[in-house]
């Protein structure tokens, strides 16, 4: 087992944001490789941001577990393109947490900001705080989103959650914001509370809102009382924009007044 | 005074009939000279193929249309990235890259010339800001008039010296460069919910039929004695059994140049479809260039497809969205009041596609069957047919059977059954490929008075050096050497100035704006017809003052004058 300990240093201006792919459990399996991160335009060596420190041996990236503390909230881009093992974060982390990742687990403590798990098509994200903004959706102009794997958030989702979605599950403890899982073409969204407007345009796949759906899209066609999970909920296909091959199951729903 | 001199080149020039001459090329001031003394600069091209610099006479590069179709697609964007080197900028984008990565790539391949398909006279502002940032090659627009009111109205009167009046004001408006007619009265029906089906029917509100608006625009154009002709894409695009409409349209149009086409018909391929659905939809390129074998009047670009990712962007609104129907991807449809419209979508052709498999051999089969190189201009009418990077792979196509015996083993296994491809024996030339690549478009666009597309006394010094030695490559067999050869120059020279260096452009290039300003006579000249002015005035949602684009936009102009005939 290898722990890989990244402790952010006191930043002069925290916001100012880090640009950090490289930090993903395969890379510290090679003990030369050179860690280089990214302020702005200028490139800075890993430990000049964080203090690291790396204990035991591992073979493969499975036995990798990365911890990264401190004031981690503008770190970008932290476990891109992951295809196993495990990064440990206990605080906030920044936007395109999961990028890609492919397989191995993310935990995050606190918050996490836009673009959780964006396109990633396996492995599994665990956000105990809220998340920003499209998780896991895809990127601007791309069809697909997330492909597979999982992404719990514990707290509450910004908009957008699921944007795309192409496979996989999300499930958001908390509300979602307005227009989850829009454009959603495969894969289960499930939302334990509240959101707005949600699965406009979905060609497929399935959404499941526990809480009260608002201003509910009158392209779905109601088709009656049904119940998941021994809740009572009300099953909706459509988007019929889009030749209505999704579902809703809805506890509460309410039109636009 | 700058002068360079290009030492044992292997020059193929069609204009001059110089065909593999070893031979020093001059320059001085950016003009090719007979003899320089002490030359500031020696290039040594020995045993490398120089040809004029490339010219892509149908492109589409800069504009309202393109910018769009870079905003709807910003997963292109992330396609094709370099960053930024020396003097080059950082560019970005694939099928509808940056100002910078479209002028670069295109210098790259030797190109120092480009003509940008449609502009709409209304939106020229923009097309022109691009220009200036497309700093390697000359720059020309072909101004749209397929759904102008005021053109429309004229040729429903019957009035072409009217006609020709309205084209002439609305070329040097928009400081245009021909007139462009897309899907003559398609556009403009399609602004009344309906569509046309061929070139025979009435369009709505008009009562006029795409053939009048065509043959009439020829007419006015010839009258204007403008450089280039009128530049046709066919009514009907993309839809099975349209070789008919374009056999119909080829029919109809006169000759009235002797010194070059009346018509040139733009991407061909998209109107070579026989069948009469998808299911049997087949090729029909032996038709259209047969057709084409006996008009001298009439030159075509062939529209090939390659197969890949890229953005179909047209002024044809009808035809994008029964695309669009096709793929239900992105779609964009714009109508530009009183003058045109336009729609785009992301398309990605593919090779076990049946269709696709068709499209990609009818462009090479009208490449081949056309038997004059002089009326077959290689275009894939960047970025609908393919990225212009693609070119040095059409060439290579269009150079060896065995290269396309190749491809075609890869394709959908039907496509054998509908069409003539491997068949067809025929490899061009060395010749032939710098006449469709640069030499006809010269003449097709009428710009060899201005001293492009050749390379001797009095030319622009417009010079692209490919590292490809003629003598020792047989095109037939190495065509992975044409590929690499097309694709990057040793030098490519812009106006005397070395811009790029194998693959590294080394400064901003010393480039012009073509447009060109018809003198006719005052009772034709609308920008004091009180008629003209006030249908301007109470239609447009623009005033006819602040319409035309002024001279401040266009950097270094070239203004081609011309006295109309009316």
């Amino acid at each position: 087992m290898m722990k890989v300990i990244l402790e952010v240093k006191e930043r002069h201006k925290p916001n100012l944001p880090i640009e950090a792919e490289c930090i993903t459990p395969k890379n510290f399996l090679d003990p030369e490789r050179a860690f280089h991160v990214w302020k702005g335009n200028k490139e800075l060596d890993i430990s000049d941001v964080f203090h690291v420190r790396k204990d035991g041996n591992a073979k493969s990236a499975e036995q990798v577990e990365i911890i990264i503390r401190g004031n981690s909230a503008n770190i970008k881009r932290v476990g891109e393109y992951m295809d196993g093992g495990k990064i440990l974060i206990e605080g906030d982390i920044g936007m395109h947490c999961g990028n890609f990742m492919s397989a191995g687990l993310i935990e995050i403590k606190g918050n996490a900001d836009s673009w959780l798990g964006r396109e990633m098509n396996g492995g599994k994200i665990v956000c105990h705080g809220n998340a920003g903004d499209y998780a896991g959706s895809g990127y601007r102009g791309e069809k697909k989103g997330m492909l597979g794997g999982h992404i719990e958030i514990m707290g509450d989702a910004g908009d957008f959650a699921g944007e795309t979605m192409a496979g996989g599950e999300i499930i958001i403890h908390g509300n979602a914001g307005d227009m989850p899982g829009v454009d959603i073409r495969d894969g289960r969204l499930t939302i334990m509370g509240d959101c707005s407007r949600p699965c406009g345009n979905m060609s497929g796949g399935e959404c499941r809102i526990f809480g009260t759906a608002y201003d509910m899209l009158p392209t779905f066609r109601n088709e009656g009382l049904t119940s998941v999970e021994s809740t009572p909920v009300t099953r909706f296909s459509g988007d019929y924009i889009s030749r209505g091959l999704g579902t809703i199951y809805v506890a509460n729903y309410k039109y636009m007044e | 005074m700058k002068t360079l001199l290009v030492k044992n080149a292997y020059v193929i020039d069609p204009i001059q009939n110089i065909s593999g001459e070893i031979m020093d090329i001059a320059v001085r001031d950016g003009k090719i000279v007979d003899d320089v003394k002490n030359p500031d600069d020696v290039i040594d091209a020995a045993g490398m193929l120089t040809l004029p610099g490339g010219i892509d006479s149908h492109t589409h590069i800069c504009g309202t249309k393109v910018n769009f179709g870079r905003y709807m697609s910003p997963e292109d964007m992330r396609a094709g990235r370099t960053s930024r080197k020396g003097d080059m900028h950082a560019t970005s984008g694939y099928s509808v890259p940056t100002t910078y990565g479209n002028s670069y790539r295109y210098s790259r391949m030797g190109y120092t010339t480009l003509l940008e398909g449609a502009m709409a006279p209304m939106e020229a502002r923009h097309t022109h800001e691009e220009f200036r940032y497309t700093p390697l090659q000359d720059c020309l627009a072909n101004t749209l008039f397929d759904g102008n009111w005021f053109a429309l109205e004229a040729i429903e009167n019957g009035d072409i010296k009217r006609l020709a009046g309205i084209l002439a004001w609305y070329l040097s408006a928009a400081k245009g460069f021909g007139v462009k007619l897309t899907n003559p009265g398609g556009t403009e029906a399609w602004g009344f919910g309906e569509d046309v089906s061929c070139i025979h029917k009435p369009i709505p509100h008009f009562g006029i039929t795409p053939r009048e608006i065509i043959v009439k625009m020829i007419e006015a154009n010839e009258m204007l004695n403008l450089p280039h002709s009128v530049h046709l894409h066919c009514n009907n695009l993309g839809k099975p059994g349209n070789y008919l409409c374009t056999l119909d349209t080829y029919n109809a149009i006169p000759d009235l140049n002797d010194k070059r086409q009346s018509l040139y018909s733009t991407h061909v391929q998209f109107h070579s479809y026989g069948g009469s659905s998808w299911n049997d939809f087949c090729s029909k390129a032996e038709d259209i260039a047969h057709s084409v074998n006996e008009k001298p009047q009439i030159v075509i670009d062939t529209g090939q497809v390659m197969f890949g990712k890229t953005t179909t962007m047209t002024a044809d609104g009808p035809m994008e969205f029964n695309l669009y129907r096709l793929y239900h991807n992105k779609w964009s449809n714009h109508d530009v009041e009183m003058e045109t419209g336009s729609g785009i979508i992301p398309v990605l052709y593919r090779k076990k596609n049946l269709v696709n498999a068709i499209m990609w051999s009818i462009g090479l089969e009208l490449g081949l069957l056309v038997d004059d190189p002089w009326q077959c201009i290689l275009a894939t009418d960047n970025p609908n047919g393919a990225p212009f990077v693609k070119y040095p792979e059409v060439i290579a196509l269009l150079m060896s059977k065995e290269y396309r015996d190749k491809e075609f083993e890869t394709l959908h296994k039907s496509t054998g059954k509908r069409v003539a491809l491997p068949a067809i024996e025929r490899e061009r030339t060395w010749d032939d490929i710098a006449v469709m690549t640069r030499a006809a478009q010269a003449r097709a666009l009428g710009l060899i008075d201005y001293g492009k597309g050749f390379l001797t006394e009095g030319a622009e010094a417009d010079i692209a050096i490919y590292p490809i030695s003629v003598d020792t490559t047989d095109p037939a067999r190495e065509y992975e050497r044409i590929i690499n050869g097309f694709a990057t120059t040793e030098y490519t020279i812009k106006r005397g100035d070395i811009v790029c260096r194998r693959g590294t452009c080394t400064l901003e290039g010393n480039h012009s704006t073509y447009w060109v300003k018809p003198h006719v006579p005052a009772a034709y000249d609308m920008s004091t017809d009180s008629e003209f002015i006030d249908g301007f005035n109470k239609y447009y949602s623009m005033r006819i003052a602040n319409y035309p684009v002024g001279e401040e936009y266009i950097g270094r102009n070239v203004c081609m004058e011309s006295e109309a005939s009316l």
